[in-house]
């Protein structure tokens, strides 16, 4: 006899595309024209690209274990934005440079983390949360006396708008999509990743069978982190603007959009599916709310309501399988 | 006050394993009553059932002649039944003074501790003991900053602040030095005078004699012999520990005679290997050879493996084929094929929530590229899983949908995929069925035959003597004898475990 049981990213999904077709029923909805819902779901899609790239380095970290979270992510996606924004300066052939320049500051700053939490033994909770005031602090220096810069036109044009006029699927899209399955490739297809799992659920086994439990720690933080900063180079290619709240506000939704999408938040088991459908269903709902003009502190709580309910569902259906 | 404890005919069954069958212990005021036996014969099982760690299935406890049930430590401690334990129980992160008056403090009239009472009393406790450790050892001194015996010495002193009528010291002088246990004989003699009824469980034949006077002998889950210790030899002793009849019919690798003969290499050599728990041990495997490490559970046989693998620091030399080897990392090991089946499964040797395909190829993943070849892999994991006949639902599953023998199937299973030259075992059959651990002797004979060096320890005894064609035995870190052909016997196999010399050849 088979329970009935679904996997998180599917429920997450499921869950999706219900609220949005309920959504059509508001008095300011989609109603009954096909071409307006699918251009708000496009839209809906497009601005979860954001979330959910920022969201990818957090599904690693969560899934190394041990606690593993990544805090500084928000203060690293305005780091990078403003250091994208003042090398761009207008400029399309300096756009390459400032995307190498936002991954490896954001490498840079995880090594760090991963260095303090290896080594020094710093629980990764407090460590992120304090390189996330250092590098707070780090770009109050940076923004001191104003930014001068602008994003290229380049990137405007690959981030923002779609691939064509006669396809109206926006770029970003496009990118996330190349992007989850990349993250597939790292996390189902690549050593790396069966480590990552691996100490994920017990490191002791994973030393004993080889695994180099310390590189794959420093790895894993660093490779979130410049993810992280991926991130900030989208987000700014989004806007167009910055300013040094750009960051903080993506920072829980990564978490819980990595948690809706059924990823153990004990670690050793997930996928980057499941965060990219959770980064769905956490835009999805705050743009209900917003567009039934619901105060930001209803949306905080039901947010996080909905946070909590589909982590104790997944956590029913793990008790029964048992 | 005198006070007798009766344990009759005592059953204790763990799931479907019977670790006491038929149990039985006297002991009453003014005596010391040595509890022994070999490696799972129930003796710590027996000190359990008395102090109301687990609860018994059948038979009775009789305390001063009237029947008493313990559902708990609590409950037998308050019946005056304390126990040492071995493995502590103490807080780390707390004070001397804290651990040992933990949910009895004494308080002031307003309901608060009383620290200055708490600290007298501590200290005249200490001072059974003064003289024989360091001065760092102060009722505010935090206990993990505690070496070993001092631990073991606060153990001790929690367990008599409870002032009990009974006491049970569970291998109490396992980390003590000679000084320490002299002491500490000279107060179980006072405590015996007192009154006090005392069990004493210990691995070290020499200090049974020493302090007991009577002594309860189990084999195999049942009680086999009791009486007084001037009335019995040692070896009469270890007679009595001597499991009869055996349960499986072993074919040994290889006939002795080719084994011994010089043609056959050595592969691997350690000479005067030391570590926190090894104190110099140095021994060679030859190519093909089966070699057992026998000894009772953690005499250092863990750490030696564990020391071969690159897992712990260790100092001595190590070699390799000749060539000298220092590893830092299991990956190193791996690399010059070594392989190791750890003691815990569960904690060191099993992804338990992932797949049974990936905790196969866990060690092995680097050898299929990028993108992984996930065809192959599940080629080569079904073979092995047929090899070993594992029953599953599949590949996909996970490993904690497995029984037991079936999950050390795959711990063994992830090494093979390798094709290791050396594979080091620590206690591969325990809790594992019948049937698997069969399938187990073959396995390990096959791979023998195919040249492969195993180090093998086992805390079953009759596995040791069916499997190995030489036995090193090890005792407090050192090797203790080394028994092949007619001295590889279960008496002095058991002999040597308990640390008595003479038990074969050196």
């Amino acid at each position: 006899m088979r329970r009935f049981s679904i996997s998180p990213p599917v429920a997450a999904i499921l869950l999706a595309i219900v609220l949005f077709l309920l959504s059509g029923f508001l008095p300011n909805g989609f109603g009954n024209d096909i071409n307006v819902a699918i251009a708000q779901a496009t839209n809906i899609v497009r601005l979860a690209v954001f979330l959910g790239v920022i969201a990818a380095g957090q599904t690693l970290v969560i899934i190394s274990g041990f606690e593993g979270i990544d805090l500084s992510a928000g203060s690293v996606v305005t780091l990078t934005a403003i250091l994208t924004y003042v090398t761009v300066k207008g400029e399309d052939d300096k756009v390459l440079l400032a995307l190498l320049i936002s991954l490896s500051v954001g490498a840079l700053i995880g090594f760090i983390n991963g260095l303090g939490i290896t080594f020094l033994k710093i629980s990764p909770f407090v460590m992120t949360l304090g390189m996330s005031g250092v590098v707070t602090g780090l770009i109050i220096i940076i923004n001191h006396g104003n930014v001068s810069g602008k994003v290229a036109p380049i990137m405007t044009r690959l981030i923002a708008r779609p691939l064509s006029p006669d396809i109206p699927i926006p770029n970003a899209i496009i990118i996330w999509i190349i992007f989850g399955f990349l993250m597939w490739l790292l996390l189902e297809r690549s050593t790396f990743g069966k480590h990552l799992f691996a100490i994920g659920v017990n490191r002791v086994t994973a030393k004993l069978s080889g695994v180099n439990v310390t590189a794959t720690n420093l790895a894993v933080y660093s490779l979130a982190s410049a993810l992280a900063g991926f991130g900030g180079f989208l987000v700014v290619g989004n806007t167009g603007v910055v300013f040094i709240a750009l960051g903080q506000p993506f920072l829980f939704p990564s978490i819980a959009a990595v948690a809706v999408g059924g990823t153990l938040l004990s670690g050793g088991k997930g996928s980057y599916w499941g965060t990219m459908a959770g980064a769905i269903v956490l835009t999805l709902i705050t743009s209900l709310l917003t567009t039934m003009q619901m105060p930001d502190s209803v949306r905080r709580m039901v947010l996080g309501a909905t946070l909590l309910v589909m982590i104790s569902i997944y956590g029913r259906q793990r008790g029964f399988r048992q | 006050m005198s006070v007798s404890l009766s344990a009759r005919n005592i059953v204790k069954r763990y799931g479907g394993v019977v670790a006491l069958s038929d149990g039985n212990l006297d002991v009453k005021s003014g005596e010391v009553v040595a509890l022994i036996g070999a490696n799972g014969s129930g003796k710590s099982t027996m000190s359990k059932v008395i102090n109301g760690v687990v609860v018994l299935d059948g038979g009775q406890l009789l305390l001063d002649d009237k029947p008493v049930r313990f559902s708990s430590p609590q409950a037998a401690r308050k019946m005056g039944i304390a126990t040492v334990f071995q493995e502590l129980s103490l807080v780390a992160k707390m004070t001397v003074a804290d651990n040992i008056w933990l949910t009895r403090e004494p308080l002031k009239p307003n309901g608060m501790i009383d620290r200055k009472v708490m600290r007298e009393q501590t200290e005249a406790l200490l001072d059974l003991f003064s003289g024989t450790f360091k001065a760092d050892l102060r009722p505010e001194t935090i206990v993990s900053d505690l070496h070993p015996d001092e631990k073991q010495i606060v153990e001790i002193l929690k367990a008599i602040s409870l002032n009990p009528r009974i006491l049970i010291l569970d291998e109490a002088t396992a980390s003590l030095d000679s000084r320490q246990v002299e002491r500490l004989f000279e107060l179980v003699r006072r405590w015996k005078e007192e009154g006090k009824a005392i069990v004493f469980v210990s691995h070290r034949m020499e200090e049974i004699f020493r302090i007991a006077d009577r002594y309860s002998v189990l084999r195999n889950g049942k009680t086999v012999g009791q009486g007084d210790i001037k009335e019995i030899t040692e070896k009469d002793l270890i007679q009595l520990m001597t499991e009869k009849e055996k349960v499986f019919q072993f074919t040994k690798a290889i006939a002795s005679e080719e084994t011994s003969g010089l043609d056959q290499q050595v592969y691997l050599e350690v000479e005067n290997l030391t570590t926190e728990t090894l104190r110099g041990i140095s021994l060679k495997v030859k190519q093909g050879e089966l070699l057992g490490i026998g000894g009772l559970q953690g005499q250092g046989q863990r750490d030696l493996l564990l020391a071969l693998f690159g897992d712990i620091p260790y100092h001595g030399t190590v070699r390799i084929k000749g060539e000298v080897v220092r590893f830092k990392h299991p990956r190193q090991a791996m690399d010059k094929k070594l392989a190791l089946v750890p003691g815990d499964r569960a904690r060191e040797g099993l992804l338990y929530i992932r797949s049974i395909l990936e905790n196969f190829l866990l060690p092995s993943w680097r050898k299929y590229g990028f993108p992984l070849k996930m065809k192959l892999a599940k080629r080569d994991a079904m073979a092995i899983s047929e090899r070993l006949s594992l029953v599953m639902s599949g590949l996909m599953a996970p490993v904690s949908s497995l029984s037991g023998g079936n999950a050390q199937k795959v711990v063994i299973g992830k090494w093979l995929l390798r094709d290791p030259d050396c594979y080091l075992l620590d206690d591969p059959t325990k809790g594992v069925d019948v049937n698997t651990k069969a399938e187990f002797y073959a396995l390990l004979t096959d791979l023998s035959r195919q040249g492969k060096s195993i180090l093998f320890y086992s805390s079953d005894d009759d596995e040791l003597i069916g499997l190995c064609d030489r036995v090193i035995v090890l005792h407090d870190g050192k090797i203790r004898a080394e028994l092949k052909g007619a001295s590889l016997t279960k008496e002095n196999l058991i002999a040597a475990s308990m640390g008595v010399s003479n038990g074969g050849e050196a």
